[in-house]
């Protein structure tokens, strides 16, 4: 069975569903202006007008670019939601629209399928990425340097929330229910991950949670890379953690899809909704 | 016809078990009804795990070249047995081979040696159109790419559903949809096509052109399991028909055998004006009657129809009309049938294929 032909198919099948709702290109445009908006203005008022409050915001943040600051926040942020609610709602859509069943009774890798339908999604959520940096770059002048490594700490970060939602999906084909479990953790990483502010704001225990989200290293790093201009030897503690945290819940994700799959079959819920 | 099998079922069985939704305290004293076969245990929280069998230890084989039908009412288990078959559900216990592989143990080979068109009109993406659903699924069945455009256009053309190949699915008819769907199962020119209630909800022409479509595969060399609640679509179409009720085979043999056990009997069909529910249980008390079973005549005039099937019509007549001038049904009209698979299912189980 040729897996790559079947992820190509599936990647495509998803593009061309999209293409007939003309409205989702408008939500992908817009969505992306607004989210780091709000937050830059919120942030420009806490600032004061003699930018005193931004002094002790960069002795907290390690970066007077507060705008910058906020913008990584917001977009890795807005990322996850996307794949948290698109890759992890991947199967639940097609047991919505009828069609997983039908997909299961080929021979082609379920895994594939899989990739590939979160294939169309994950460049959706980059192009939706792309937009918020063009915009912010154009209307808040942020000054993004970009380098190899930072290239490879997106990667990293595309990989842990890849499977992230790997483990969603993979859990909402058995309890299939997902808007009260992807709102905890988005809500979960809105507060804890630093998306607006340092980390180093909040209290002890806070910080320790926060430790334990990968979200929290993508921002550090990227702000770290991208806005101060760090190297790897500065960053290579979370660089690390941030390839673990990749490895892990990619295998984690691939590994509860084929038990969940199995599940599924044992208990007879594949095309219940 | 060759005498290979292409489908063996040994001793299949499916058990589920699942538990009612959660109750609110008030309602935890609520008797709880259920049609399943057999209801057990019960938790604190007066949550009931229901035990259900729905396939119950069948066996059969198909042999290669044939049109079996499962035929039996709805809930016997008919679309459990064929989920199983196309390994989406795993079996409880026994064992089952398509093509000559294991469902179990060889699952992704059994996929690739069977099309399977299922009951229901949502299995298609209704965005794409029909030649884009055939080139996504031909790419998930791993077709010659070579050959996929002219595989399509062959389909496309036999399903006759050329001109509408580039329209969305979402503007095709029911019957053209069912079509597809047949299409669909035909990409990998696959030995084995499972039909789960092809012709369900769909117009009597339509229903006419999928049953030459199902004949037409059997001539191509195609195995066929057909499902079906339709006694004259089994009749009509299969070599071989097993009857399935509650999970469990009570009849396997050709349309013709099976109507020919009944050839003492009889069938009576007696239209009424009104639901006769009150006499139902004393017909089947009469001697000589093997089954009963009514339904609303369907002709527009809310009529009744209740038919009985008995070893003697001379005998039963007079009882018959007694009990139903006592109940006060009047009778607008009364026939003599000779036995169908209707009746082959009413004197088995006692009950129409509609209960």
């Amino acid at each position: 069975m040729n897996n790559v032909r079947a992820f190509w198919a599936t990647a495509k099948r998803e593009l061309l569903i999209r293409c007939r709702y003309p409205d989702w290109f408008v939500a992908m445009l817009l969505w992306p202006i607004l989210m780091p908006t709000f937050t830059v203005f919120a942030t420009q008022a806490l600032a004061g007008p003699d930018n005193s409050g931004g002094e002790v915001f960069a002795e907290l943040a390690g970066t007077s670019d507060y705008i910058g600051f906020v913008f990584i926040g917001i977009v890795m942020w807005s990322w996850l939601n996307t794949v948290l609610w698109q890759v992890g709602a991947t199967l639940r859509t097609e047991q919505r629209r009828g069609t997983l069943e039908s997909n299961w009774v080929t021979p082609a890798s379920r895994l594939a399928i899989m990739f590939g339908s979160g294939l169309t999604n994950m460049i959706s959520s980059l192009i939706t990425v792309a937009v918020s940096l063009i915009f912010c770059k154009l209307m808040w002048h942020i000054d993004l340097t970009f380098s190899p490594l930072l290239g490879l700490v997106f990667l990293l970060s595309t990989a842990a929330i890849y499977g992230l939602g790997l483990i969603f999906a993979s859990l909402v084909l058995l309890v299939r229910e997902l808007n009260s479990a992807v709102n905890f953790v988005r809500g979960m990483f809105m507060v804890f991950c630093g998306i607006t502010y340092p980390i180093s704001v909040m209290p002890h225990w806070m910080q320790t949670v926060a430790k334990g989200l990968p979200l929290t290293y993508s921002i550090r790093l990227i702000r770290e890379i991208g806005l101060a201009g760090a190297g790897y030897r500065d960053v290579s503690d979370a660089f690390w953690i941030l390839f673990a945290f990749a490895v892990s819940l990619l295998a984690g994700g691939y590994m509860l899809f084929i038990l969940m799959d199995r599940i599924a079959a044992r208990k007879g819920i594949l095309g219940q909704y | 016809m060759s005498t290979v099998n292409s489908i063996e079922v040994e001793n299949l069985r499916r058990v589920f078990t699942r538990r009612t939704p959660r109750k609110l305290p008030w309602q935890r004293n609520r008797q709880v009804n259920g049609n399943e076969l057999c209801v057990t245990g019960s938790d604190k929280s007066g949550n009931q795990p229901k035990t259900t069998v729905a396939v119950d230890g069948i066996s059969f084989e198909i042999q290669s070249g044939e049109i079996f039908g499962l035929l039996g009412p709805n809930g016997a288990g008919k679309t459990t047995t064929i989920k199983m078959l196309c390994t989406l559900l795993e079996p409880t216990s026994g064992t089952a081979r398509v093509g000559g592989y294991d469902i179990v143990r060889e699952p992704a080979k059994v996929r690739g040696s069977m099309g399977t068109v299922f009951s229901g009109e949502r299995s298609l993406y209704w965005k794409l159109t029909g030649r884009e659903n055939l080139e996504y699924f031909a790419a998930l069945y791993d077709v010659e790419p070579s050959t996929t455009a002219s595989k399509i256009d062959s389909l496309l053309s036999k399903m006759d559903l050329e001109s509408k190949s580039n329209e969305p699915v979402e503007r095709y008819s029911t019957g053209m949809r069912q079509r597809l769907a047949v299409a669909r199962a035909l990409l990998a020119d696959p030995p084995v096509v499972l039909l789960d209630e092809p012709t369900a909800g769909l117009d009597p022409q339509s229903a006419r052109n999928l049953r030459d479509t199902v004949r037409s595969l059997r001539d191509e060399g195609h195995t066929i399991l057909l499902t079906t609640h339709y006694m004259a679509e089994a009749d009509e179409l299969c070599n071989r028909i097993a009857i399935i009720d509650h999970g469990r085979i009570i009849a396997l043999d050709t349309p013709a055998a099976l109507k020919a056990g009944l050839q003492e009997m009889h069938s009576l069909e007696v239209e009424v004006d009104r639901a006769p529910d009150g006499v139902l249980d004393e017909l089947r008390s009469l001697p000589l009657v093997r089954g009963v079973e009514s339904h609303a005549s369907n002709n527009g005039l809310e009529t009744w129809t209740i038919r009985v099937l008995t070893e003697d019509s001379r005998q039963t007549l007079d009882a018959l009309l007694d009990l139903l001038r006592a109940s006060g049904d009047r009778v607008l009209n009364m026939k003599a049938n000779e036995p169908t698979l209707e009746d082959v299912f009413i004197a088995l189980t006692g009950k129409s294929l509609r209960d």
